[in-house]
């Protein structure tokens, strides 16, 4: 295996697995990239018997699709059992399964969509071609991700505070695929009509703990493969937290937090 | 019935594949797993929920 390891994905189970129980509380951002997978969908002029919804969280995606888009079998998948349990609760056929190595028989979908997961796969080349591969001729993928906008005055807050009390910084908050690269990444996996676009989520905090709680409760902090094993020091968390205040705070006082979405849309050829 | 909330949907069978070999995987009723004979992996199925995960997979070699 030459591919590197950046994620560590039992990492990313255990954070989802956490998370499931009291996902509602902070769900903010799936619940406004699901409304705009789709607002997209609602573009596109054909029916999808057969759809997955792949990453599916607590299945808050799934819960708009169903019953719509001339949907008949929606398969909705985490790879945090907990998760897909939460998504069947909603009534789902949920199943729990790795985006790396997808359990699903090729050419049987009309559309696979993913709500904010595959930001967190290793080898996404390799997870487009399985997914390009699920799909049926003219077959839709479409996907919401996490761009690299995203987070940047956390990130930038947790460098100058590690910088300040420890002399030097480690990775924080994962790296994320270019929009640049997005549509050569499609075009290589084989689906054609490849598009890739981003788009803003601004929101604002009234402290930058309340954003770190989010993070968490939606299982999205940091799962690095490389990221340090111990936890920050009271110390570090404390500097970064003010180091946001001081470097953002807009004049009501509150923080604001860029979220980016990268979205991907991509058809399977025609037979 | 309670069985059948703990059933797993044949319409959701029917898609899955082993995630290891992509074969089609053999049904264990009874014990509630789905069997890739190549690779000698049963993946449990709990609540319905089939968990495709290799790492969850009991190995069915000696």
């Amino acid at each position: 295996m030459s591919d590197p390891i950046i994620f560590d994905r039992a990492q990313v189970r255990r954070q989802r697995d956490r998370a499931a129980a009291t996902l509602a509380e902070h769900d903010f951002l799936l619940q406004e990239s699901a409304d705009r997978l789709v607002d997209r969908l609602e573009d596109v002029t054909r029916s999808f018997p057969v759809a997955l919804d792949l990453g599916c969280h607590g299945g808050e995606l799934s819960g708009r699709l169903r019953g719509r888009f001339g949907i008949e079998t929606l398969v909705s998948s985490d790879l945090s059992p907990r998760m897909a349990e939460k998504a069947r609760a909603g009534g789902a056929l949920a199943a729990a399964a790795d985006e790396e190595t997808l359990p699903f028989a090729e050419g049987r979908f009309d559309l696979v969509i993913s709500n904010l997961s595959l930001h967190w796969v290793n080898d996404l080349p390799g997870t487009l071609l399985q997914i390009r591969r699920l799909l049926k001729p003219d077959g839709l993928f479409l996907a919401a991700m996490l761009g690299g906008e995203t987070l940047k005055e956390l990130r930038q807050a947790m460098m100058d505070a590690e910088l300040a009390e420890e002399g030097g910084v480690s990775p924080r908050v994962s790296p994320f695929v270019d929009v640049k690269d997005a549509g050569a990444l499609l075009q290589r996996a084989g689906f054609s009509l490849p598009v890739a676009d981003v788009d803003p989520v601004d929101v604002t905090y009234g402290n930058p703990m309340t954003l770190l709680a989010d993070l968490r409760g939606m299982g999205e902090t940091n799962a690095v493969a490389v990221r340090r094993k111990t936890l920050t020091r009271r110390g570090t968390l404390m500097r970064a937290m003010s180091a946001y205040q001081e470097r953002f705070a807009g004049p009501d006082g509150r923080m604001p937090a860029s979220f980016q979405i990268l979205t991907i849309t991509g058809w399977t050829p025609a037979k | 019935m309670p069985t059948t909330l703990t059933a797993i949907d044949p319409k959701l069978l029917e898609l899955l594949v082993c995630p290891l070999t992509k074969q089609p995987l053999r049904y264990d009723a009874e014990r509630q797993e789905l069997i890739s004979d190549a690779v000698q992996l049963a993946f449990p199925i709990r609540d319905g929920i089939p968990i495709m995960l290799p790492s969850e997979a009991r190995s069915l070699e000696e």
